[in-house]
């Protein structure tokens, strides 16, 4: 097998832009998977019992239905309900946001269950009101323990990012399989594709691991 | 309200956790000024009046009034009643993201509104006071048991609370560093501070309380002062109770060191 | 907006067959892959470094790369670079038993670590063989540990074969997307197969909670 790595070096510029874009894309709906997933974590855990069914059913649904299947749908027919234009990159943050979104709530319902109930009560002692204490006491250890399982939601971001390509967002896969397709060198370009994917997941996944052991002791109460 | 009407007063309060009846008709009234020592076996309620006194607990039955306020009324009271208030627990309860001295402001800025120059004036005289002045930059994490329930008596005293509620302050600690908060607290009611206390250290309700109210599974069955419980106690429980403890009518000394 | 359901119903046949790839394609992977995990997991721990070093190679490769990306791999390169020309199914297995594979092999990994050293001890201490500890004792308590996560892979496998669908594979959501291209029914055809995934999925959701609820570890 004769190996040729000249046209990714010829391109370099073409697939910088790509990891530019899987870059924005992860980051985008990265911030908004986190705000979703605490207002939904934060509201299930506190918020009563029929609050609680409704966001468990928002939840659940995106442990159903496929990420690919959300994102096409969010792309093709969105657009046709509502009759709004939906352009590529937005579909994915929204779709890719969504889907984190509920499975970082679980993580932020997990963290804030795990929370002692004296910590809730010393705050309420204190004269807070239950938004106080939620916000200034509870959240910020919950978000702490949460770091490990926190992390591991934002590499698969970063790899779910990848599924935008169905709909021609010009991220680093689609972009790769464009310019396999133009010069026939796949094995080149997707090995490379791969590597760049592993050089972004493997530093954050560890990262944030690094992170949790530096700040573990202000989340244990 | 006259001068002498007691500042908390607990009438017939009734607490159950489903079957279980965890308060049977509980009255209590504290005086300003007054330490109440709430001793009795464990599980016969004291803590969980204690909880019901500032509302984390409701009631099935019963009132507890604070300045003359209903504090079960509704959840306005409830905060407003635990501002004058203070609590110190059993687990000690500080905040561990929080370094110590935002551990004793958070409350004065969160709640009174402070400002944050006047809440760290605050905190750090507090922290002098119970001596620990040059632990207000390190974590809880950093501290002795004894050391953080310090700082939790002074996180309570940052919000100049008209009444402090202890909750079994000692039961966690080793038994060298039980002198030193037993020592703040002494400092507490000696400078006139209003205290309900729920306690195993008998030396210390004897020394230092005004009034002891004994608990036998849910009800009150004596009280009076420190004298009447531990040498003549007038029931039999009482009695049988002391006695399982170890306390014969002499006295235990704990080594209370002096407030300085 | 003007909605023709009957395309939906009308091809009622065509939503089953994929279905039924979907729940092959879930069901072949993962009875390949749990036996391709466990052999990682020990070949992780093994005492030989360089196996070690492979095997987390390996594994670590599969967990970091995009499951999307590493199909296309298997798909284009294979043949390309080994000559090797394998069907879209196939294709299709093996790169999610790859994948599914280090998933499991990190799951098994933990559960077997988890078991407290003192179990291994104990086992040791009563004259057992390391393999008759292994077998006896630690397997059995890591299977326990290991199964609310295998539910959780599970489910994200079944979620995962949708992307198979890049390949021509004709599971469930290839040939949705098929017959919206055919039919111009995107909304109804679109709104068919979520609702087709739910109704498989949700259950299967619900499941693993009942299985994380039941086999919670308490120490």
């Amino acid at each position: 097998m004769d190996m040729n790595f000249q046209p990714l070096f010829d391109s370099w510029f073409f697939l910088l832009k790509a990891l530019g874009t899987t870059i924005l894309l992860s980051v985008l709906s990265m911030l908004l998977g986190f705000v979703v997933g605490v207002v939904v974590g934060t509201l299930r855990t506190y918020g009563g019992r029929l609050v609680n069914a409704l966001l468990g059913f928002y939840v659940d649904t995106m442990r159903a239905i496929p990420l690919l299947v959300v994102l096409v749908w969010m792309f093709f027919a969105f657009p046709i309900l509502f009759g709004v234009r939906v352009d590529s990159m937005t579909a994915a943050v929204v779709a890719l946001g969504l889907h984190l979104g509920a499975y970082v709530g679980e993580a932020i319902r997990a963290g804030l269950t795990s929370v002692r109930r004296g910590q809730m009560n010393a705050a309420l002692a204190l004269g807070m009101s239950r938004v106080q204490a939620i916000r200034t006491i509870i959240l910020p250890q919950a978000l702490i323990r949460m770091l490990p399982p926190l992390g591991s939601l934002f590499t698969i971001a970063i790899k779910d990012s990848a599924i935008a390509s169905v709909i021609a967002v010009p991220e680093l896969l689609r972009q790769s399989q464009t310019l396999a397709g133009q010069t026939f060198r796949p094995f080149e370009i997707y090995t490379s594709a791969m590597f760049v994917y592993f050089l972004l997941c493997y530093p954050v996944a560890r990262g944030t691991d690094a992170l949790y052991r530096r700040l573990a002791h202000l989340g244990s109460s | 309200m006259t001068a002498d009407a007691p500042i908390l007063s607990a009438r017939d309060v009734r607490k159950r956790y489903g079957d279980v009846v965890a308060l049977d008709g509980v009255s209590l009234e504290v005086r300003r000024g007054e330490v109440v020592c709430l001793i009795g076996p464990s599980g016969s309620g004291k803590s969980t009046l204690l909880r019901c006194l500032n509302a984390l607990e409701a009631v099935d039955g019963g009132t507890v009034a604070f300045e003359g306020r209903d504090i079960h009324a509704g959840a306005d009271d409830a905060r407003l009643v635990r501002r004058r208030m203070g609590m110190v627990f059993q687990n000690f309860e500080l905040f561990p993201h929080l370094t110590v001295l935002r551990n004793v402001t958070i409350g004065p800025t969160t709640v009174l509104k402070l400002g944050t120059g006047a809440a760290d004036a605050r905190a750090t005289a507090l922290l002098a006071k119970v001596g620990l002045a040059d632990k207000a930059a390190v974590h809880p994490a950093a501290l002795s048991g004894g050391q953080q329930q310090r700082v939790a008596i002074a996180r309570a005293l940052a919000m100049e609370p008209a009444l402090m509620l202890f909750d079994e302050p000692t039961s966690a600690l080793d038994p060298e560093t039980i002198g030193e908060v037993l020592a703040v607290m002494k400092g507490l009611a000696d400078d006139g501070m209003t205290m309900v206390v729920v306690t195993h250290e008998m030396d210390f309700a004897r020394r230092v309380a005004d009034r002891v109210v004994v608990f036998d599974r849910g009800r009150v069955i004596e009280v009076g002062p420190p004298k009447q419980i531990f040498e003549a106690p007038h029931a039999t429980r009482t009695r049988d109770f002391l006695s399982h403890l170890g306390w014969h009518g002499e006295s235990i000394d704990i080594g209370i060191k002096e407030k300085k | 907006m003007n909605l023709q359901w009957n395309v939906v119903f009308d091809n009622w046949r065509i939503f089953l067959d994929g279905a039924l790839m979907t729940v092959f394609l879930t069901v072949t992977t993962m009875a390949l892959a749990l036996p391709g995990g466990l052999l990682l997991a020990f070949l992780r721990l093994s005492p030989y470094r360089a196996v070690r070093l492979a095997a987390t190679c390996f594994v670590e490769f599969f967990r970091a790369t995009p499951l999307l990306l590493q199909i296309y791999w298997v798909y284009y390169v294979l043949p390309a670079a080994f000559g090797i020309q394998l069907d879209a199914i196939t294709t299709a297995i093996l790169g999610l038993t790859c994948n599914i594979s280090a998933f499991n092999s990190e799951t098994f990994r933990a559960g077997i670590l988890s078991i407290r050293k003192g179990q291994w001890n104990a086992g040791l201490a009563l004259g057992m063989s390391k393999g008759q500890v292994m077998g006896r004792i630690v397997l059995p308590q890591a299977v326990m540990r290991v199964l609310p996560a295998l539910a959780s892979t599970w489910v994200s496998l079944f979620k995962d074969t949708s992307l198979v669908a890049i390949i021509s594979v004709p599971e469930l959501s290839y040939v949705s997307l098929r017959l919206r291209a055919e039919s111009y029914r995107i909304l109804e055809v679109l709104t068919a197969v979520a609702v087709i995934y739910w109704l498989l999925g949700y259950p299967q959701a619900k499941l693993v909670d009942w299985i994380h609820r039941r086999w919670k570890i308490v120490e």
